[in-house]
């Protein structure tokens, strides 16, 4: 079977455990802990004819003194950039990586989520902030790892991207 | 330096070293093959690792890692639940070394400490936000950045108050359910606060179905007087367009009416130690907040020291107006009376 080692990356807090838990388990839990490190989970999906063993990187979040090791990234085929939707800081976070892993392993293909879209009344995206994500011409999805909204689609995107790439 | 005596080095092995579990793979140069394995390869592994065996069929998460040309970390790997490893890739001259360190118990410290460093964080967000929701985003920005101090002292400036209310809502209030009313003021306020935001105005505060703003304490671009009437004109037009849509959906009709005066006040913090608020204090306020009882619905009254700094003043009628607990003064009516 094909293996595709894929890497979740935003800032912390962003909800990346969460969306890879949604993602693998169908679970959510409103506690928040803190990713140290990075976890590691695995899940098979059906691209087409394809089936595909996605190994799914969970890597702590990117923070002020605390940035993400390059090498975690060796042998990533994607990357799934996540954004809390509540808090548009995350996507100056979440460019700056993209930026070092570009530097660092080259370009990749990925996906945005743009997520904790059940928090309505507390969304803080605009306009102007989806227009500048558009123009980087990826996959953008608004996603709630709370609800599972989006959060299955986005995954099985990237995996078919990848398959193309 | 002298050698270390033999004693110590074992006493900080036995407290540091050991602790972390150490085991390695030797494997072939520029390969995935393992030659031997050594230390306690059963910490980390299921099985014993054998001379040909691939390393990614031991080590799943190392898939696509190997070979290496130059060393690498993989710090605090959870190769399995609650269990942290770091990885050290090393080169040698003849072969290629994986060192495997259990950080378990170093991890979980710094997990505390990371755990309450992101909970400060979010908090602070939401802190923010919170602040955001209530003052306006340029306060809350000047405010975090010090520019703008809310101490109890206070500080005097001139201001330009203006305040808002639905006409003959207490009827609606009484003949409504309290949902249909919080979800009508909602509603409603949302074509109140943006004018008054997007005006660099700060909402002072919100009263059922009234609300107090300050324009004058923000830079902007427009005189207080100005900023504030182009925020009441911005009013009237969002309940025209609120109205239009109330008409369609077969609801009661909402009017309002607002009243602007400028003058000095003193800006600042006001309660007990425990709860207090950001407000204006001064007499204009007063006269505002008399103003705007006056207004008929759809209706703008400001007082003289408004009507004067105002461009298009010839848009205004003159009213003179008895306001409660002040007097006689000279009102200027835009809008409904026109």
């Amino acid at each position: 079977m094909l293996q595709k080692k894929i890497c979740i990356l935003g800032a912390a807090g962003a909800g990346k455990t969460s969306l890879t838990a949604q993602f693998v388990y169908s679970k959510f839990s409103e506690k928040y802990l803190s990713t140290m490190g990075v976890k590691i989970d695995r899940k098979k999906v059906v691209v087409g004819d394809t089936q595909v063993n996605l190994m799914i990187w969970d890597i702590h979040g990117e923070e002020k003194f605390k940035k993400i090791t390059s090498s975690y990234l060796r042998g990533a085929s994607g990357l799934v950039m996540v954004v809390d939707g509540t808090r548009p800081e995350t996507i100056t976070i979440a460019k700056e990586i993209l930026q070092r892993v570009e530097q660092d392993v080259g370009d990749l293909p990925y996906v945005w989520l743009l997520n904790k879209a059940d928090l309505v009344d507390e969304w803080s995206l605009s306009e102007r902030h989806l227009n500048d994500l558009k123009e980087m011409n990826k996959p953008i999805y608004h996603t709630s790892a709370k609800t599972g909204e989006h959060v299955e689609d986005s995954f099985l995107a990237l995996a078919e991207m990848l398959l193309l790439g | 330096m002298n050698k270390l005596p033999e004693l110590l080095y074992q006493h900080i092995a036995s407290h540091h070293i050991k602790q972390l579990e150490l085991a390695w793979l030797k494997i072939s140069p520029n390969s995935e093959e393992i030659i031997s394995v050594g230390g306690a390869w059963q910490h980390y592994f299921q099985r014993l690792p054998v001379s040909g065996d691939s390393i990614s069929d031991i080590c799943e998460p190392l898939l696509g890692m190997l070979p290496f040309t130059k060393d690498f970390e993989l710090p605090q790997m959870q190769l399995s639940e609650g269990q942290y490893t770091d990885i050290s890739a090393v080169k040698d001259e003849e072969c290629d070394w994986l060192l495997f360190c259990d950080v378990t118990e170093h991890t979980k410290q710094l997990q505390q400490y990371q755990q309450a460093s992101n909970d400060l964080v979010l908090l602070k967000g939401e802190l923010n936000r919170t602040l955001d929701r209530y003052v306006g985003h340029h306060v809350a920005e000047r405010v975090a950045q010090g520019k703008l101090q809310l101490n109890l002292a206070g500080e005097r400036r001139e201001v330009s108050t203006l305040f808002v209310d639905i006409r003959g809502f207490t009827p609606f209030n009484e003949s409504h359910d309290a949902q249909i009313v919080m979800q009508t003021l909602n509603e409603y306020m949302d074509g109140m606060l943006a004018p008054v935001l997007s005006k660099d105005g700060m909402v002072d505060k919100i009263i059922g179905d009234g609300a107090m703003a300050l324009f004058g304490v923000l830079d902007s671009k427009y005189s207080n007087a100005q900023a504030a009437f182009f925020a009441a004109q911005d009013m009237l037009k969002n309940i025209a367009t609120l109205n239009k849509h109330r008409q369609q959906q077969g609801l009661v009709q909402l009017g309002i009416g607002i009243g602007i005066a400028t003058g000095d006040a003193v800006l600042g913090m006001l309660g007990s130690h425990d709860r207090r608020c950001f407000t204006a204090i001064g007499r204009h306020v007063n006269v505002a907040a008399r103003l705007e009882s006056k207004a008929c619905a759809g209706e703008i009254l400001v007082d003289l020291e408004t009507y004067r700094r105002l461009e298009n003043s010839d848009e205004f009628v003159l009213r003179r107006l008895f306001l409660k607990g002040i007097g006689e003064v000279d009102g200027y009516a835009y809008g409904f009376s026109k």
